[in-house]
């Protein structure tokens, strides 16, 4: 049960009333007991909440960014009107809105109403509970009740980098050539035989198929398809830190906008975490990959194989890893790198290509990836993507005072670590990819393109 | 990308989740039986107990433990009368009447102590009392005194009589010409009697011998009807009750503010107490849950580089800033002058010197000199390191 302001009014006006009244004991009495025979009578005549059934329909899937909308029809089997207001309740971080609707569903019937959800946060999110007040008919108290009606909208990453996928796609053709290539080199392999051309070269005529076919044939190439990819993705601690500024404002970030610096001692708005970054540059890579005809597999790994996607077909492979990633939070935990590196040689039976998407921390890396690195290099090809901070650079770059050379002092060394333990991994025969947020999707999409080109996968 | 992926949720059945009737009574009905029990038992307890309310230490009329309801039946049974005064007008009406004793037990509420002195006659006064210099003259209070059983060891009849009696509270030192009574080792007596202009002025340290708690112990009750039955009546002053009927300030013509209000605001004032409880059940009531959820932390990645920034600030680090600086300088003037990684000091500062066309020695003094004396000089060092990589990297 719940009052209304109308019943408080009327309490209030009670008080006026016992004031002019020549016998006040009675009056306060006689107000006290018509304001709760009214309540009481009100609650009786109030539409039923029990009985009352919902049904949801809409999306259960949204990008991060975009709006969903969902759907919750409310059907009234009993014998009064419900009047009143509903509320729909999701976790702040589903952004739905309106908070509270308003609800007349006369009996026998059924009213459909709408929730926008704009969520601010990956991840599954869930709809708590539907709390209904049904407002009596004199409007003074109200029958309050609460239903479960699940639904739950996954919110998926926002691959934000698929502007640069046209551009990689581009290249990519080129490489492959619609015109095969006729030359053999390292990183081809063969792809048909074709009636010689004038113009064609004549090393690339395969003889004893001109045999065969009594006419003159000769052998195309093409760069290497069906090759491995298994994208890795690092999801301990060090994949928490916030870099760069966020394209989505995320739960937990400042919401007062108004620029990249708020707030005092002019602190920047912590940007986007180096897991989401990173999630963004693995959906470049995969779609890229996929075109190019390689099969990619997906690996996330803490100190326990948090997602593993494999086997995709190349039409299913970005929703299924979308939906892989969705749920998946940066856990506050050192990653286990012997764990990680023995989790990918048991599932990577064959040579790939093992992007490992993480962090050079050279504290990190040293403790945990370096030396178990060479039972992954010798079997595989490695390449580590790493989101570097934009706010190191901008804190390197700035010498004007003592205490800002001091603080560039602090950066450069961060990056002095950064470049020592690049030159190890490269001594040991890995790739690194190293760049700041804005850039990561498309260098770590342009170094695989490179690898390609170099027939290295 | 397309979003066809089967969805986390299907359409599945509602459910009421909220209490019902029944279950509310089930699940609370055992919290209402105690309570219940709780009213009761308070109720038969303060049915039993009398409910006179707080106890009135050291009141004539109180049957409590601190009370002295049994020393003024002790003083009547022995022909004594006791009256209770609650204020000094009350006092020294009695006193007109003559051969009084005026017990004092508590001044905080006298407005008028100077007008309490001036009333003749014997005088006990039950602890160290605001303006005890007026009642008592000479009396001074001069320690502390524990409360224990105490032996007189003194002359005072009242108190040889008594013997031993619950003495303490407080100390006192006694003028030329009184006697004092149950010492308290050597920070005074704990009674002290002495003449004054009509009688005898009695000071007590404190009064727990009277009350009804002690009065059976020792010589207590002796020594109090010694102090107290000496005169035919005794004025008992005490306090005023707390009502507004004493001495309370009034309006014009004695009447309050409660005498002039119309009759319907008090009624009024309980239905606005009334309308407040309304508008509070009808904005305390939530519309459904408060929805928690688990947030992912919120940390820059940049903090430990702040953080050792800070650290090198906090300690004026210079060499080790300028150490590093150095190093990353050198590290990226490497690769463009050609040099080899392990490059030595003379060929990188040969190389820099050569490319920028500044002296060797200036240019071996940045990249490889001592530490900067203060933090001009680093700032200076940094952005000389800084001209040499541009042109260096111009050139």
């Amino acid at each position: 049960m719940a009052l209304t302001g109308r019943a408080a009014l009327v309490a209030a006006l009670g008080v006026v009333v016992v004031l002019v009244a020549p016998q006040p004991g009675a009056a306060l009495a006689g107000v006290c007991l018509v304001l709760a025979a009214a309540i009481l009578v009100d609650l009786a005549l109030a539409g039923a909440v029990r009985p009352l059934r919902f049904h949801r329909s809409g999306e259960t899937l949204v990008r991060l960014g975009q709006r969903a909308t969902v759907e919750l029809v409310v059907e009234n089997p009993g014998s009064r009107r419900v009047r009143g207001v509903l509320r729909d309740a999701w976790p702040p971080s589903a952004g739905a809105a309106p908070r509270v609707m308003r609800l007349d569903v006369p009996p026998g019937e059924r009213r459909r109403l709408t929730v926008t959800l704009t969520p601010t946060r990956r991840g599954d999110r869930e709809s708590v509970a539907v709390t209904v007040r049904s407002v009596g008919p004199l409007g003074l108290a109200a029958r309050q009740g609460r239903h479960r009606s699940p639904w739950a909208v996954r919110v998926l990453p926002p691959f934000l980098s698929r502007k640069h996928l046209p551009a990689r796609l581009a290249r990519l053709r080129e490489l492959e050539g619609r015109h095969p290539a006729l030359v053999r080199g390292q990183g081809t392999e063969f792809d048909s035989l074709r009636e010689y051309v004038v113009g064609d070269d004549v090393r690339s005529i395969d003889w004893r198929a001109t045999a065969r076919r009594h006419d003159v044939v000769v052998r195309t190439w093409r760069p290497e398809r069906d090759r491995r990819v298994l994208i890795v993705l690092d999801t301990g601690r060090t994949s928490a830190g916030r870099v760069g500024e966020a394209p989505i404002p995320l739960a937990g970030a400042p919401a007062d906008g108004g620029g990249p610096v708020s707030g005092r001692g002019a602190r920047p708005v912590p940007g986007w975490p180096r897991l989401d970054w990173s999630m963004d540059a693995a959906l470049l890579l995969s779609a890229l990959a996929a075109r190019a005809g390689d099969r990619v597999d997906f690996l996330a790994h803490d100190r326990a194989v948090r997602a593993w996607v494999s086997g995709a077909s190349r039409t299913e492979l970005l929703s299924s890893l979308v939906n892989a990633m969705a749920p998946i939070e940066a856990e506050l935990v050192e990653a286990d790198s012997r764990g990680m590196v023995s989790a990918i040689l048991a599932r990577a039976k064959r040579r790939c290509l093992v992007v490992l998407l993480t962090d050079l921390n050279a504290a990190a890396l040293d403790e945990g990836l370096m030396p178990v690195l060479p039972q992954l290099s010798s079997r595989h090809l490695v390449l580590v993507a790493a989101v570097s901070d934009p706010r190191v650079a901008d804190m390197a770059a700035r010498k004007g005072t003592a205490e800002e050379v001091y603080d560039a002092a602090a950066a450069e060394r961060t990056r002095l670590d950064r470049r020592r333990i690049t030159a190890r991994l490269r001594r040991h025969g890995v790739e690194v990819v190293d760049a700041p947020p804005d850039d990561i999707a498309p260098a770590l999409a342009d170094a695989y393109l490179a690898l390609k080109a170099a027939g290295r996968l | 990308m397309s979003l066809t992926g089967t969805g986390p949720a299907e359409t599945r059945q509602s459910a009421p989740t909220s209490p019902t009737a029944r279950s509310m009574w089930r699940a609370s009905r055992m919290a209402i039986l105690l309570g219940l029990l709780f009213v009761a038992a308070a109720v038969v307890s303060v049915a039993i107990g009398g409910g006179t309310g707080p106890s009135r230490r050291l009141d004539p009329d109180d049957t409590s433990l601190d009370g002295s309801k049994a020393l003024a039946q002790l003083l009547r049974a022995r022909g004594v009368s006791v009256d209770r005064a609650d204020s000094v007008t009350r006092a020294r009406e009695l006193a007109r009447g003559g051969d009084r004793l005026l017990l004092i037990t508590d001044t905080s509420f006298v407005l008028d102590p100077a007008g309490l002195a001036t009333i003749p006659g014997d005088r006990v006064v039950v602890g160290d009392l605001y303006r005890l210099d007026l009642l008592a003259p000479g009396v001074r209070s001069s320690a502390q005194a524990g409360e224990r059983s105490r032996e007189p060891e003194c002359p005072l009849p009242a108190a040889r009589a008594a013997g031993d009696a619950f003495m303490g509270g407080a100390a006192f030192t006694a003028p030329r010409g009184a006697t004092g009574c149950y010492p308290a080792g050597d920070d005074g007596w704990t009674l002290v009697s002495m003449p004054n202009a009509g009688g005898t002025t009695t000071v007590v340290g404190g009064g727990e011998f009277m009350t009804n708690r002690r009065l059976a112990e020792d010589g207590n009750a002796a020594l109090a009807l010694n102090l107290l039955g000496s005169a035919k009546a005794v004025t008992w002053l005490v306090e005023p009750p707390r009502d507004g009927t004493g001495d309370t300030v009034a309006g014009p013509a004695g009447r309050s503010i409660y005498d002039l209000m119309p009759p319907g605001v008090p009624w009024a004032v309980a239905m606005a107490a009334v309308a407040v409880l309304v508008t509070g059940l009808w904005r305390g009531r939530r519309l459904g849950p408060v929805v928690t959820e688990r947030l992912p932390v919120v940390v820059r990645a940049a903090e430990t580089v702040e953080g050792r920034g800070r650290l090198y600030r906090a300690r004026r680090a210079r060499g080790r800033a300028a150490d590093v600086l150095r190093a990353g300088a050198i590290d990226r003037l490497l690769p463009r002058l050609g040099l080899a990684p392990d490059a030595g000091r003379d060929e990188v500062v040969a190389a820099v010197a050569a490319r920028t066309g500044q002296d060797a020695v200036q240019v071996g003094s940045a990249l490889y000199g001592p530490e900067p004396a203060d933090d001009a000089g680093l700032v200076a060092l940094a952005q000389y390191l800084d001209t040499i990589e541009r042109t260096v990297g111009e050139h």
